[in-house]
């Protein structure tokens, strides 16, 4: 039967198979990139600023998967309303507004990365919003365990 | 913090250990510590109303507002 603790622990294997995908597109960009500009017949020219922008995108990216398996590893261990939690939803949400940066930028040479970069900007937004609430709510945690 | 308690002061008066007090009025020794260092963010009313009870005092004699400036 589905529950909301196999759901933390799906997400969590999520997570993990993410991080590991980020790492292997880290260590065989290069090839990646390769292949890509040959399959697709683009110009090589093209592949410097592609891996600058992949190389440059994935340190946020990483950072966020980090941030967002000790997020997932506190709520395993039933730590929700925390300082903590705050902290690493803020640093996922400026690492999503890092990316969107770069992809912004990026645009000038893919007109592509530009949509990109909105979707992420998106989803830094959200991810703030949630911040802000779950910042409320650690504060009215805070209030009602320190009432006797 | 604008609101102090004064409850080791009643205590000391009534003679009555912390242990023995959060065993009369059923909270825990861990809560009634946080009572009595002035860490509290909010107090029950049934919780006053028990401290009143087995202190035999009024909530004036365990609250006090500290002017602040």
């Amino acid at each position: 039967m589905w529950n909301p603790n196999k759901s933390v622990i799906a997400s969590s294997i999520c997570t993990k198979i993410t991080i590991g995908i980020v790492i292997g597109i880290i260590l065989t960009a290069p090839y990646l990139v390769n292949g890509y500009v040959g399959y697709a017949a683009k110009n090589p020219a093209v592949i410097r600023p592609l891996l600058v922008t992949i190389y440059a995108c994935a340190v946020p990216g990483l950072i966020a998967m980090l941030s967002l398996n000790k997020l997932l590893a506190n709520i395993k261990k039933k730590a929700v309303f925390i300082e903590k939690n705050v902290k690493l939803l803020r640093r996922i949400s400026w690492c999503s507004f890092a990316v969107s940066g770069i992809l912004f930028v990026s645009g000038f040479y893919y007109l592509m990365f530009v949509f990109i970069a909105f979707a992420a900007a998106f989803f830094g937004l959200i991810l703030r919003v949630v911040k802000n609430v779950i910042e409320q709510a650690v504060a009215i945690k805070n209030e009602n365990d320190f009432t006797i | 913090m604008a609101i102090g308690v004064n409850l080791d002061v009643i205590m000391a008066k009534r003679k009555i250990s912390a242990g023995e007090l959060s065993d009369k009025i059923g909270i825990t020794p861990a809560n009634l510590s946080i009572l009595k260092n002035n860490k509290a963010k909010a107090i029950r009313f049934s919780t006053l109303e028990e401290l009143c009870k087995v202190l035999d005092c009024q909530p004036g004699d365990i609250l006090e507002y500290i002017k602040e400036d």
